[in-house]
Protein backbone atom coordinates (compact mmCIF):
# COMPACT_ATOMS: atom_id res chain seq x y z
CA UNK A 1 0.00 0.00 0.00
CA UNK A 2 1.34 3.44 -0.79
CA UNK A 3 1.53 5.37 2.42
CA UNK A 4 -0.90 8.25 2.26
CA UNK A 5 1.36 10.44 4.39
CA UNK A 6 4.37 9.57 2.33
CA UNK A 7 4.54 12.68 0.20
CA UNK A 8 6.73 13.29 -2.79
CA UNK A 9 9.66 14.63 -0.81
CA UNK A 10 13.27 14.83 -1.92
CA UNK A 11 15.42 12.12 -0.41
CA UNK A 12 18.79 13.19 0.93
CA UNK A 13 21.54 12.00 -1.29
CA UNK A 14 24.60 10.62 0.44
CA UNK A 15 27.33 9.92 -2.04
CA UNK A 16 30.24 7.67 -1.38
CA UNK A 17 28.32 5.45 1.05
CA UNK A 18 28.06 1.77 0.15
CA UNK A 19 24.48 1.75 1.50
CA UNK A 20 23.75 4.18 -1.23
CA UNK A 21 23.41 1.42 -3.78
CA UNK A 22 19.74 0.87 -4.55
CA UNK A 23 19.89 -1.66 -7.38
CA UNK A 24 22.60 -4.27 -7.49
CA UNK A 25 22.66 -6.69 -10.39
CA UNK A 26 24.75 -9.79 -9.88
CA UNK A 27 25.71 -12.19 -12.66
CA UNK A 28 22.42 -11.78 -14.50
CA UNK A 29 21.79 -14.03 -17.47
CA UNK A 30 18.66 -13.95 -19.54
CA UNK A 31 17.63 -16.54 -22.11
CA UNK A 32 14.84 -16.43 -24.60
CA UNK A 33 14.37 -19.99 -25.79
CA UNK A 34 17.88 -21.01 -26.81
CA UNK A 35 18.97 -17.46 -27.35
CA UNK A 36 21.32 -16.11 -24.71
CA UNK A 37 20.10 -12.53 -24.60
CA UNK A 38 21.90 -11.09 -21.58
CA UNK A 39 25.32 -12.42 -20.63
CA UNK A 40 26.61 -12.20 -17.06
CA UNK A 41 25.58 -8.66 -16.33
CA UNK A 42 27.09 -7.12 -13.19
CA UNK A 43 26.40 -3.53 -12.25
CA UNK A 44 24.82 -1.35 -9.63
CA UNK A 45 22.87 1.87 -9.54
CA UNK A 46 23.23 4.51 -6.87
CA UNK A 47 20.34 6.26 -5.18
CA UNK A 48 19.22 9.54 -6.73
CA UNK A 49 21.37 9.26 -9.78
CA UNK A 50 20.50 9.23 -13.44
CA UNK A 51 21.99 6.36 -15.36
CA UNK A 52 21.70 5.83 -19.08
CA UNK A 53 22.20 2.50 -20.78
CA UNK A 54 23.37 2.90 -24.34
CA UNK A 55 23.73 0.48 -27.19
CA UNK A 56 22.58 -0.30 -30.69
CA UNK A 57 19.13 -1.76 -31.32
CA UNK A 58 18.80 -5.39 -30.26
CA UNK A 59 21.74 -5.28 -27.84
CA UNK A 60 19.55 -6.32 -24.90
CA UNK A 61 19.37 -3.00 -23.08
CA UNK A 62 15.55 -2.89 -23.08
CA UNK A 63 15.39 -6.52 -21.99
CA UNK A 64 17.77 -5.67 -19.19
CA UNK A 65 15.59 -2.76 -18.11
CA UNK A 66 12.58 -5.05 -18.03
CA UNK A 67 14.36 -7.53 -15.77
CA UNK A 68 14.52 -4.81 -13.11
CA UNK A 69 10.74 -4.79 -12.59
CA UNK A 70 10.16 -8.38 -13.74
CA UNK A 71 8.24 -7.34 -16.85
CA UNK A 72 9.74 -10.34 -18.62
CA UNK A 73 7.77 -12.66 -16.34
CA UNK A 74 5.01 -12.97 -18.90
CA UNK A 75 7.28 -13.68 -21.87
CA UNK A 76 6.82 -17.26 -23.03
CA UNK A 77 10.08 -19.19 -23.03
CA UNK A 78 12.06 -16.67 -21.02
CA UNK A 79 14.56 -17.87 -18.40
CA UNK A 80 16.66 -15.89 -16.01
CA UNK A 81 19.59 -16.70 -13.73
CA UNK A 82 21.49 -14.51 -11.30
CA UNK A 83 20.25 -11.90 -8.89
CA UNK A 84 18.75 -8.44 -8.95
CA UNK A 85 18.96 -6.91 -5.50
CA UNK A 86 16.82 -3.89 -4.82
CA UNK A 87 17.44 -2.40 -1.38
CA UNK A 88 19.36 -5.57 -0.67
CA UNK A 89 16.53 -7.98 -1.50
CA UNK A 90 16.57 -10.28 -4.52
CA UNK A 91 13.47 -9.41 -6.50
CA UNK A 92 13.44 -12.87 -8.09
CA UNK A 93 13.08 -14.46 -4.68
CA UNK A 94 9.91 -16.53 -4.37
CA UNK A 95 8.67 -14.45 -1.46
CA UNK A 96 8.63 -11.23 -3.48
CA UNK A 97 5.23 -9.79 -4.36
CA UNK A 98 5.52 -8.56 -7.94
CA UNK A 99 2.65 -6.12 -7.49
CA UNK A 100 4.36 -4.51 -4.50
CA UNK A 101 7.69 -4.49 -6.33
CA UNK A 102 6.26 -2.66 -9.32
CA UNK A 103 4.58 -0.08 -7.15
CA UNK A 104 8.05 0.90 -6.05
CA UNK A 105 9.36 1.02 -9.62
CA UNK A 106 7.76 3.33 -12.13
CA UNK A 107 8.19 2.63 -15.83
CA UNK A 108 7.90 4.85 -18.87
CA UNK A 109 7.81 3.23 -22.28
CA UNK A 110 9.16 4.04 -25.71
CA UNK A 111 5.74 4.88 -27.10
CA UNK A 112 3.44 6.96 -24.96
CA UNK A 113 0.83 4.46 -23.77
CA UNK A 114 -1.86 6.24 -21.78
CA UNK A 115 -4.90 4.15 -20.93
CA UNK A 116 -8.08 4.86 -22.89
CA UNK A 117 -9.40 6.81 -19.93
CA UNK A 118 -9.52 10.44 -18.87
CA UNK A 119 -6.34 12.36 -18.06
CA UNK A 120 -7.28 12.31 -14.38
CA UNK A 121 -8.04 8.59 -14.33
CA UNK A 122 -4.70 7.81 -15.98
CA UNK A 123 -2.74 9.38 -13.15
CA UNK A 124 -5.12 8.06 -10.51
CA UNK A 125 -4.92 4.50 -11.89
CA UNK A 126 -1.92 3.40 -9.83
CA UNK A 127 -3.40 4.81 -6.65
CA UNK A 128 -6.75 3.15 -7.21
CA UNK A 129 -5.40 -0.31 -8.04
CA UNK A 130 -3.33 -0.15 -4.88
CA UNK A 131 -6.46 0.38 -2.85
CA UNK A 132 -6.39 4.11 -2.10
CA UNK A 133 -9.96 5.34 -1.77
CA UNK A 134 -9.50 8.77 -0.17
CA UNK A 135 -10.80 11.06 -2.93
CA UNK A 136 -9.19 14.25 -1.63
CA UNK A 137 -5.84 12.54 -1.44
CA UNK A 138 -6.17 11.21 -4.97
CA UNK A 139 -7.17 14.60 -6.38
CA UNK A 140 -4.28 16.28 -4.60
CA UNK A 141 -1.78 13.63 -5.70
CA UNK A 142 -2.94 13.70 -9.32
CA UNK A 143 -2.56 17.46 -9.41
CA UNK A 144 0.87 17.28 -7.83
CA UNK A 145 2.12 14.60 -10.22
CA UNK A 146 0.85 16.52 -13.24
CA UNK A 147 2.69 19.57 -11.94
CA UNK A 148 5.89 17.57 -11.42
CA UNK A 149 5.62 16.28 -14.96
CA UNK A 150 5.19 19.84 -16.23
CA UNK A 151 1.82 19.09 -17.71
CA UNK A 152 -0.61 20.60 -15.26
CA UNK A 153 -0.97 24.05 -16.83
CA UNK A 154 -1.69 22.50 -20.20
CA UNK A 155 -4.39 20.10 -19.00
CA UNK A 156 -5.87 21.64 -15.85
CA UNK A 157 -9.09 22.61 -17.63
CA UNK A 158 -9.64 19.27 -19.30
CA UNK A 159 -8.77 16.66 -16.71
CA UNK A 160 -11.86 14.69 -17.65
CA UNK A 161 -11.03 14.63 -21.36
CA UNK A 162 -9.63 11.46 -22.86
CA UNK A 163 -5.88 11.10 -22.49
CA UNK A 164 -5.76 10.04 -26.13
CA UNK A 165 -6.70 13.59 -27.17
CA UNK A 166 -3.30 14.87 -26.02
CA UNK A 167 -0.28 15.30 -28.30
CA UNK A 168 2.49 12.69 -28.26
CA UNK A 169 4.76 14.78 -26.06
CA UNK A 170 1.93 15.53 -23.65
CA UNK A 171 0.96 11.86 -23.56
CA UNK A 172 4.51 10.92 -22.64
CA UNK A 173 4.56 13.47 -19.82
CA UNK A 174 1.20 12.08 -18.70
CA UNK A 175 2.77 8.64 -18.60
CA UNK A 176 5.56 10.07 -16.46
CA UNK A 177 2.99 11.63 -14.12
CA UNK A 178 1.23 8.27 -14.00
CA UNK A 179 4.47 6.46 -13.21
CA UNK A 180 5.35 8.73 -10.26
CA UNK A 181 1.84 8.77 -8.77
CA UNK A 182 2.48 5.76 -6.57
CA UNK A 183 5.64 7.45 -5.29
CA UNK A 184 8.19 4.92 -6.52
CA UNK A 185 11.85 5.14 -5.63
CA UNK A 186 13.06 3.97 -9.03
CA UNK A 187 12.01 5.18 -12.48
CA UNK A 188 12.76 3.04 -15.50
CA UNK A 189 12.56 4.75 -18.87
CA UNK A 190 12.78 2.82 -22.11
CA UNK A 191 13.84 5.30 -24.79
CA UNK A 192 11.27 7.79 -23.52
CA UNK A 193 11.98 10.35 -26.22
CA UNK A 194 12.41 8.03 -29.19
CA UNK A 195 9.23 9.12 -30.91
CA UNK A 196 8.98 12.71 -29.75
CA UNK A 197 9.70 16.00 -31.47
CA UNK A 198 12.76 18.02 -30.38
CA UNK A 199 10.78 20.40 -28.15
CA UNK A 200 9.00 17.59 -26.29
CA UNK A 201 12.28 15.71 -26.05
CA UNK A 202 13.98 18.70 -24.48
CA UNK A 203 11.15 19.09 -21.94
CA UNK A 204 11.43 15.45 -20.94
CA UNK A 205 15.22 15.58 -20.62
CA UNK A 206 14.86 18.58 -18.33
CA UNK A 207 12.30 16.64 -16.31
CA UNK A 208 14.72 13.75 -15.90
CA UNK A 209 17.37 16.14 -14.66
CA UNK A 210 15.05 17.69 -12.11
CA UNK A 211 13.73 14.29 -11.00
CA UNK A 212 16.92 12.80 -9.66
CA UNK A 213 16.46 14.44 -6.30
CA UNK A 214 13.36 12.26 -5.89
CA UNK A 215 14.16 9.08 -7.75
CA UNK A 216 16.83 6.80 -9.06
CA UNK A 217 16.39 7.00 -12.81
CA UNK A 218 17.55 4.39 -15.28
CA UNK A 219 17.12 5.40 -18.90
CA UNK A 220 17.63 3.22 -21.94
CA UNK A 221 18.67 5.22 -24.94
CA UNK A 222 20.49 5.01 -28.19
CA UNK A 223 21.09 8.69 -28.36
CA UNK A 224 24.63 9.47 -27.16
CA UNK A 225 24.14 13.21 -27.08
CA UNK A 226 21.02 13.08 -24.94
CA UNK A 227 22.61 10.63 -22.56
CA UNK A 228 25.61 12.86 -22.07
CA UNK A 229 23.28 15.69 -21.21
CA UNK A 230 21.32 13.98 -18.47
CA UNK A 231 23.28 11.14 -16.94
CA UNK A 232 25.56 10.71 -13.95
CA UNK A 233 26.48 7.16 -14.93
CA UNK A 234 26.46 5.47 -18.29
CA UNK A 235 26.67 1.92 -19.49
CA UNK A 236 27.23 0.45 -22.91
CA UNK A 237 25.56 -2.78 -24.04
CA UNK A 238 26.59 -4.75 -27.10
CA UNK A 239 25.24 -8.17 -28.11
CA UNK A 240 23.90 -8.86 -24.63
CA UNK A 241 27.08 -7.94 -22.82
CA UNK A 242 27.74 -4.94 -20.63
CA UNK A 243 30.92 -3.62 -22.24
CA UNK A 244 31.53 -0.67 -19.99
CA UNK A 245 29.92 1.09 -17.04
CA UNK A 246 31.33 4.25 -15.54
CA UNK A 247 30.66 7.77 -14.40
CA UNK A 248 29.44 9.72 -17.38
CA UNK A 249 32.39 12.10 -17.24
CA UNK A 250 34.84 9.25 -17.80
CA UNK A 251 32.50 7.27 -20.01
CA UNK A 252 32.10 9.96 -22.63
CA UNK A 253 35.56 11.51 -22.53
CA UNK A 254 37.84 8.56 -21.72
CA UNK A 255 36.08 5.30 -22.61
CA UNK A 256 38.21 2.31 -21.65
CA UNK A 257 36.92 -0.02 -24.33
CA UNK A 258 37.44 0.53 -28.03
CA UNK A 259 33.87 -0.62 -28.76
CA UNK A 260 32.43 2.00 -26.41
CA UNK A 261 34.53 4.62 -28.10
CA UNK A 262 33.33 3.49 -31.49
CA UNK A 263 29.73 3.74 -30.36
CA UNK A 264 29.92 7.15 -28.78
CA UNK A 265 31.74 8.46 -31.81
CA UNK A 266 28.89 6.97 -33.88
CA UNK A 267 30.65 4.12 -35.59
CA UNK A 268 27.82 1.63 -35.08
CA UNK B 1 -5.00 -18.33 -80.13
CA UNK B 2 -5.47 -16.01 -77.16
CA UNK B 3 -2.47 -14.12 -76.09
CA UNK B 4 -1.89 -13.73 -72.38
CA UNK B 5 -3.50 -10.32 -72.19
CA UNK B 6 -6.80 -11.59 -73.57
CA UNK B 7 -6.71 -14.63 -71.36
CA UNK B 8 -6.41 -12.38 -68.35
CA UNK B 9 -9.31 -10.21 -69.49
CA UNK B 10 -11.41 -13.26 -70.20
CA UNK B 11 -10.77 -14.70 -66.77
CA UNK B 12 -11.61 -11.37 -65.18
CA UNK B 13 -14.83 -11.24 -67.19
CA UNK B 14 -15.91 -14.73 -66.07
CA UNK B 15 -15.24 -13.86 -62.43
CA UNK B 16 -17.19 -10.62 -62.78
CA UNK B 17 -20.15 -12.58 -64.14
CA UNK B 18 -20.05 -14.89 -61.12
CA UNK B 19 -19.96 -11.96 -58.72
CA UNK B 20 -22.77 -10.26 -60.58
CA UNK B 21 -24.80 -13.50 -60.39
CA UNK B 22 -24.47 -13.53 -56.61
CA UNK B 23 -25.67 -9.94 -56.37
CA UNK B 24 -28.55 -10.61 -58.77
CA UNK B 25 -29.64 -13.72 -56.87
CA UNK B 26 -29.68 -11.75 -53.63
CA UNK B 27 -31.74 -8.99 -55.23
CA UNK B 28 -34.14 -11.48 -56.80
CA UNK B 29 -34.66 -13.14 -53.41
CA UNK B 30 -35.46 -9.79 -51.81
CA UNK B 31 -37.74 -8.78 -54.68
CA UNK B 32 -39.62 -12.11 -54.62
CA UNK B 33 -40.10 -11.83 -50.86
CA UNK B 34 -41.34 -8.25 -51.24
CA UNK B 35 -43.61 -9.20 -54.15
CA UNK B 36 -45.27 -12.12 -52.41
CA UNK B 37 -45.66 -10.31 -49.10
CA UNK B 38 -47.30 -7.32 -50.80
CA UNK B 39 -50.91 -8.66 -50.64
CA UNK B 40 -50.54 -9.20 -46.91
CA UNK B 41 -48.84 -5.85 -46.33
CA UNK B 42 -51.56 -3.96 -48.20
CA UNK B 43 -54.40 -5.89 -46.59
CA UNK B 44 -53.31 -5.94 -42.93
CA UNK B 45 -51.09 -2.85 -42.87
CA UNK B 46 -48.76 -2.04 -40.02
CA UNK B 47 -51.12 -3.53 -37.44
CA UNK B 48 -49.92 -6.94 -38.68
CA UNK B 49 -47.02 -6.43 -36.28
CA UNK B 50 -49.08 -6.27 -33.07
CA UNK B 51 -52.19 -8.34 -33.87
CA UNK B 52 -52.14 -11.59 -31.96
CA UNK B 53 -54.61 -13.76 -33.80
CA UNK B 54 -53.34 -16.16 -36.44
CA UNK B 55 -56.32 -17.83 -38.03
CA UNK B 56 -55.74 -19.05 -41.59
CA UNK B 57 -59.31 -20.30 -42.31
CA UNK B 58 -60.74 -16.90 -41.31
CA UNK B 59 -57.90 -15.12 -43.09
CA UNK B 60 -56.99 -13.17 -39.95
CA UNK B 61 -53.26 -12.81 -39.55
CA UNK B 62 -51.16 -11.07 -36.89
CA UNK B 63 -47.45 -11.57 -36.21
CA UNK B 64 -47.29 -10.81 -32.50
CA UNK B 65 -47.24 -14.43 -31.32
CA UNK B 66 -44.28 -15.30 -33.49
CA UNK B 67 -42.42 -12.05 -32.90
CA UNK B 68 -42.83 -12.56 -29.16
CA UNK B 69 -41.61 -16.16 -29.38
CA UNK B 70 -38.66 -15.15 -31.54
CA UNK B 71 -37.53 -12.33 -29.29
CA UNK B 72 -38.13 -14.31 -26.12
CA UNK B 73 -35.89 -17.14 -27.33
CA UNK B 74 -33.26 -14.77 -28.76
CA UNK B 75 -32.89 -12.62 -25.68
CA UNK B 76 -32.95 -15.53 -23.30
CA UNK B 77 -30.30 -17.28 -25.39
CA UNK B 78 -28.16 -14.13 -25.27
CA UNK B 79 -28.59 -13.89 -21.50
CA UNK B 80 -27.38 -17.47 -21.15
CA UNK B 81 -24.64 -17.20 -23.75
CA UNK B 82 -23.05 -13.82 -22.96
CA UNK B 83 -21.54 -14.56 -19.53
CA UNK B 84 -20.47 -18.03 -20.61
CA UNK B 85 -18.85 -16.90 -23.82
CA UNK B 86 -17.20 -13.79 -22.33
CA UNK B 87 -15.76 -16.02 -19.63
CA UNK B 88 -14.56 -18.50 -22.22
CA UNK B 89 -13.00 -15.80 -24.41
CA UNK B 90 -11.28 -14.08 -21.48
CA UNK B 91 -9.95 -17.38 -20.16
CA UNK B 92 -8.62 -18.46 -23.54
CA UNK B 93 -6.82 -15.20 -24.21
CA UNK B 94 -5.59 -14.22 -20.78
CA UNK B 95 -5.33 -17.23 -18.51
CA UNK B 96 -5.14 -20.38 -20.63
CA UNK B 97 -1.71 -22.07 -20.70
CA UNK B 98 -0.16 -21.58 -24.11
CA UNK B 99 -0.20 -25.24 -25.16
CA UNK B 100 -3.90 -25.65 -24.31
CA UNK B 101 -5.07 -22.49 -26.03
CA UNK B 102 -4.81 -23.96 -29.52
CA UNK B 103 -6.71 -27.11 -28.55
CA UNK B 104 -9.53 -25.20 -26.85
CA UNK B 105 -9.78 -22.79 -29.74
CA UNK B 106 -10.19 -25.67 -32.18
CA UNK B 107 -12.87 -27.27 -29.99
CA UNK B 108 -14.80 -24.00 -29.87
CA UNK B 109 -14.55 -23.58 -33.60
CA UNK B 110 -15.80 -27.15 -34.02
CA UNK B 111 -18.75 -26.29 -31.82
CA UNK B 112 -19.57 -23.54 -34.33
CA UNK B 113 -19.56 -26.12 -37.09
CA UNK B 114 -22.03 -28.58 -35.56
CA UNK B 115 -25.19 -28.65 -37.72
CA UNK B 116 -28.09 -27.09 -35.89
CA UNK B 117 -30.28 -30.18 -36.28
CA UNK B 118 -27.71 -32.16 -34.31
CA UNK B 119 -27.92 -29.58 -31.55
CA UNK B 120 -31.71 -29.90 -31.72
CA UNK B 121 -31.63 -33.68 -31.44
CA UNK B 122 -29.25 -33.45 -28.51
CA UNK B 123 -31.62 -30.97 -26.90
CA UNK B 124 -34.58 -33.32 -27.29
CA UNK B 125 -32.61 -36.22 -25.85
CA UNK B 126 -31.03 -34.48 -22.86
CA UNK B 127 -32.16 -30.91 -22.24
CA UNK B 128 -35.91 -31.57 -22.52
CA UNK B 129 -35.92 -34.51 -20.05
CA UNK B 130 -33.70 -32.52 -17.69
CA UNK B 131 -36.10 -29.58 -17.73
CA UNK B 132 -39.11 -31.85 -17.37
CA UNK B 133 -37.74 -33.94 -14.52
CA UNK B 134 -35.60 -31.46 -12.58
CA UNK B 135 -36.04 -27.83 -13.53
CA UNK B 136 -39.81 -27.58 -13.91
CA UNK B 137 -40.66 -29.53 -10.73
CA UNK B 138 -38.21 -27.32 -8.83
CA UNK B 139 -39.72 -24.11 -10.16
CA UNK B 140 -43.31 -25.25 -9.69
CA UNK B 141 -42.51 -26.07 -6.06
CA UNK B 142 -40.66 -22.88 -5.19
CA UNK B 143 -41.65 -20.17 -7.66
CA UNK B 144 -45.23 -21.04 -8.56
CA UNK B 145 -46.55 -17.54 -7.91
CA UNK B 146 -43.77 -15.67 -9.71
CA UNK B 147 -44.64 -14.21 -13.11
CA UNK B 148 -42.45 -15.45 -15.99
CA UNK B 149 -41.48 -18.51 -13.96
CA UNK B 150 -44.85 -20.28 -13.86
CA UNK B 151 -44.87 -23.88 -15.03
CA UNK B 152 -48.02 -24.44 -17.05
CA UNK B 153 -47.55 -27.91 -18.49
CA UNK B 154 -44.76 -30.06 -17.23
CA UNK B 155 -43.52 -31.27 -20.63
CA UNK B 156 -39.97 -29.98 -20.89
CA UNK B 157 -40.46 -28.47 -24.31
CA UNK B 158 -40.74 -24.72 -24.63
CA UNK B 159 -38.94 -21.37 -24.53
CA UNK B 160 -36.35 -22.46 -21.98
CA UNK B 161 -35.28 -25.61 -23.82
CA UNK B 162 -35.00 -23.73 -27.12
CA UNK B 163 -33.08 -20.85 -25.52
CA UNK B 164 -30.55 -23.13 -23.86
CA UNK B 165 -29.73 -24.87 -27.13
CA UNK B 166 -29.61 -21.64 -29.12
CA UNK B 167 -27.30 -20.26 -26.43
CA UNK B 168 -24.89 -23.14 -27.08
CA UNK B 169 -25.05 -22.40 -30.78
CA UNK B 170 -24.10 -18.75 -30.43
CA UNK B 171 -21.53 -19.32 -27.69
CA UNK B 172 -18.67 -20.06 -30.11
CA UNK B 173 -19.37 -16.89 -32.10
CA UNK B 174 -19.24 -14.59 -29.11
CA UNK B 175 -16.43 -16.50 -27.39
CA UNK B 176 -14.09 -16.48 -30.37
CA UNK B 177 -14.76 -12.83 -31.15
CA UNK B 178 -14.17 -11.95 -27.50
CA UNK B 179 -10.87 -13.81 -27.67
CA UNK B 180 -9.84 -12.10 -30.90
CA UNK B 181 -10.85 -8.67 -29.62
CA UNK B 182 -8.77 -9.21 -26.49
CA UNK B 183 -5.81 -10.39 -28.53
CA UNK B 184 -5.90 -7.18 -30.55
CA UNK B 185 -5.41 -5.06 -27.43
CA UNK B 186 -1.99 -3.42 -27.82
CA UNK B 187 0.64 -5.13 -25.66
CA UNK B 188 2.07 -1.73 -24.80
CA UNK B 189 -1.19 -0.71 -23.14
CA UNK B 190 -1.23 -3.87 -21.04
CA UNK B 191 2.45 -3.48 -20.18
CA UNK B 192 1.73 0.04 -19.00
CA UNK B 193 -0.77 -1.25 -16.47
CA UNK B 194 1.34 -4.24 -15.42
CA UNK B 195 4.33 -1.98 -14.81
CA UNK B 196 2.18 0.04 -12.42
CA UNK B 197 1.69 -3.07 -10.34
CA UNK B 198 -1.70 -3.98 -11.76
CA UNK B 199 -2.79 -7.57 -11.31
CA UNK B 200 -3.98 -9.57 -14.30
CA UNK B 201 -7.56 -8.89 -13.23
CA UNK B 202 -6.87 -5.12 -13.05
CA UNK B 203 -5.43 -5.25 -16.56
CA UNK B 204 -8.44 -7.13 -17.93
CA UNK B 205 -10.89 -4.87 -16.14
CA UNK B 206 -9.28 -1.51 -16.76
CA UNK B 207 -7.32 -1.90 -19.99
CA UNK B 208 -8.18 -4.95 -22.08
CA UNK B 209 -11.95 -4.90 -21.72
CA UNK B 210 -12.38 -1.17 -22.47
CA UNK B 211 -10.23 -1.68 -25.57
CA UNK B 212 -12.01 -4.86 -26.63
CA UNK B 213 -15.52 -3.81 -25.74
CA UNK B 214 -16.54 -2.59 -29.18
CA UNK B 215 -15.42 -5.84 -30.75
CA UNK B 216 -17.32 -7.80 -28.14
CA UNK B 217 -20.47 -5.75 -28.82
CA UNK B 218 -20.05 -6.67 -32.48
CA UNK B 219 -19.74 -10.34 -31.53
CA UNK B 220 -22.87 -10.18 -29.40
CA UNK B 221 -24.79 -8.58 -32.26
CA UNK B 222 -23.63 -11.30 -34.65
CA UNK B 223 -24.73 -13.86 -32.07
CA UNK B 224 -28.08 -12.11 -31.90
CA UNK B 225 -28.36 -12.34 -35.69
CA UNK B 226 -27.59 -16.04 -35.56
CA UNK B 227 -30.05 -16.68 -32.73
CA UNK B 228 -32.93 -14.81 -34.30
CA UNK B 229 -32.84 -16.84 -37.48
CA UNK B 230 -32.16 -20.21 -35.86
CA UNK B 231 -34.75 -22.65 -37.15
CA UNK B 232 -34.25 -26.39 -36.81
CA UNK B 233 -33.25 -26.44 -33.17
CA UNK B 234 -36.22 -24.28 -32.22
CA UNK B 235 -38.63 -26.38 -34.30
CA UNK B 236 -37.53 -29.41 -32.33
CA UNK B 237 -37.62 -27.79 -28.92
CA UNK B 238 -40.03 -24.89 -28.60
CA UNK B 239 -43.27 -26.89 -28.62
CA UNK B 240 -44.69 -25.24 -31.75
CA UNK B 241 -47.90 -23.74 -30.47
CA UNK B 242 -49.13 -20.36 -31.61
CA UNK B 243 -49.47 -18.72 -28.23
CA UNK B 244 -47.71 -15.68 -26.82
CA UNK B 245 -45.33 -17.12 -24.22
CA UNK B 246 -46.05 -15.88 -20.72
CA UNK B 247 -43.36 -17.77 -18.89
CA UNK B 248 -39.92 -19.27 -19.22
CA UNK B 249 -41.57 -22.68 -19.41
CA UNK B 250 -44.30 -21.77 -21.92
CA UNK B 251 -44.39 -23.44 -25.27
CA UNK B 252 -44.36 -21.04 -28.19
CA UNK B 253 -43.44 -20.50 -31.78
CA UNK B 254 -40.72 -18.50 -33.47
CA UNK B 255 -41.04 -16.95 -36.91
CA UNK B 256 -38.51 -19.34 -38.36
CA UNK B 257 -39.90 -22.50 -36.78
CA UNK B 258 -43.43 -21.55 -37.81
CA UNK B 259 -42.35 -21.01 -41.40
CA UNK B 260 -40.48 -24.30 -41.44
CA UNK B 261 -43.51 -26.18 -40.16
CA UNK B 262 -46.32 -24.57 -42.10
CA UNK B 263 -45.11 -22.91 -45.26
CA UNK B 264 -45.45 -25.98 -47.48
CA UNK B 265 -49.19 -26.10 -46.94
CA UNK B 266 -49.65 -22.34 -46.63
CA UNK B 267 -49.00 -21.99 -50.36
CA UNK B 268 -52.48 -23.37 -51.11
CA UNK B 269 -54.03 -20.04 -50.11
CA UNK B 270 -52.47 -16.89 -51.63
CA UNK B 271 -53.24 -14.64 -48.68
CA UNK B 272 -52.08 -17.24 -46.12
CA UNK B 273 -48.85 -17.66 -48.05
CA UNK B 274 -48.48 -13.90 -48.34
CA UNK B 275 -48.83 -13.46 -44.57
CA UNK B 276 -46.13 -16.06 -44.01
CA UNK B 277 -43.86 -14.42 -46.57
CA UNK B 278 -44.34 -11.16 -44.74
CA UNK B 279 -43.07 -12.89 -41.59
CA UNK B 280 -40.06 -14.01 -43.61
CA UNK B 281 -39.54 -10.42 -44.73
CA UNK B 282 -39.58 -9.19 -41.14
CA UNK B 283 -37.01 -11.81 -40.20
CA UNK B 284 -34.87 -10.92 -43.22
CA UNK B 285 -34.91 -7.23 -42.39
CA UNK B 286 -34.01 -7.78 -38.74
CA UNK B 287 -31.19 -10.20 -39.61
CA UNK B 288 -29.79 -7.92 -42.30
CA UNK B 289 -29.84 -4.92 -40.04
CA UNK B 290 -28.27 -6.78 -37.16
CA UNK B 291 -25.56 -8.28 -39.33
CA UNK B 292 -24.67 -5.00 -40.99
CA UNK B 293 -24.41 -3.25 -37.64
CA UNK B 294 -22.43 -6.10 -36.08
CA UNK B 295 -20.00 -6.40 -38.96
CA UNK B 296 -19.46 -2.68 -39.14
CA UNK B 297 -18.51 -2.60 -35.50
CA UNK B 298 -16.18 -5.57 -35.92
CA UNK B 299 -14.53 -4.22 -39.04
CA UNK B 300 -13.77 -1.00 -37.27
CA UNK B 301 -12.30 -2.83 -34.32
CA UNK B 302 -10.60 -5.94 -35.63
CA UNK B 303 -10.21 -4.85 -39.21
CA UNK B 304 -11.93 -6.86 -41.91
CA UNK B 305 -11.43 -10.30 -40.41
CA UNK B 306 -15.12 -10.88 -39.98
CA UNK B 307 -16.40 -9.29 -43.13
CA UNK B 308 -16.71 -12.79 -44.51
CA UNK B 309 -17.76 -14.60 -41.38
CA UNK B 310 -17.21 -18.32 -41.01
CA UNK B 311 -20.47 -18.50 -39.13
CA UNK B 312 -23.47 -19.18 -41.31
CA UNK B 313 -27.10 -18.57 -40.54
CA UNK B 314 -29.62 -21.09 -39.22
Amino acid sequence: MPNENNDLKPVKSDDGNIDNIIVNVKNLNFYYGNYHLLKSINLYFKKNSVCTLLGPSGCGKSTFLRTLNRMNDYTEGAKLTGEVLIDGKNIYDKSVDVVELRRNIGMVFQNPNPFPKSIFENVAFGLKIHGIKNKDFIVERVEKCLKYAGLYDEVKDKLNKSALSLSGGQQQRLCIARAIATNPSILLMDEPTAYLDPVSTSIILDLINSFKKYYTIIVVSHNVQQSGRISDYSGFFLDGELIEFDESGNFFTRPKDKRTENFITSRY
Amino acid sequence: MFNLKYKDDFFKFILSVFVLAVVVIFLIAVIVILYYSYPSISRYGISFLWKKEWNPPAEIFGALTFLAGTFFVTFLALIFAIPLSLGTGIFLQEYCPFFLRGIFTIIIEMLAGIPSVVFGVWGVLTVVPWIRESVEPFFSRHFSGVPFLKVEENIGYGILAASIIVAFMILPIIASITKDSLSSVPKLAKDGALAMGATKLDVIKDVSMPYALNGIYGGIILGFGRAIGETIATVLLIGNQAIVPKSLFSVGYTISSMLANTFTFAVISPIYASAEVELALILLLISLMVNIVGRNILNRVIGGRFSRSQFGGG
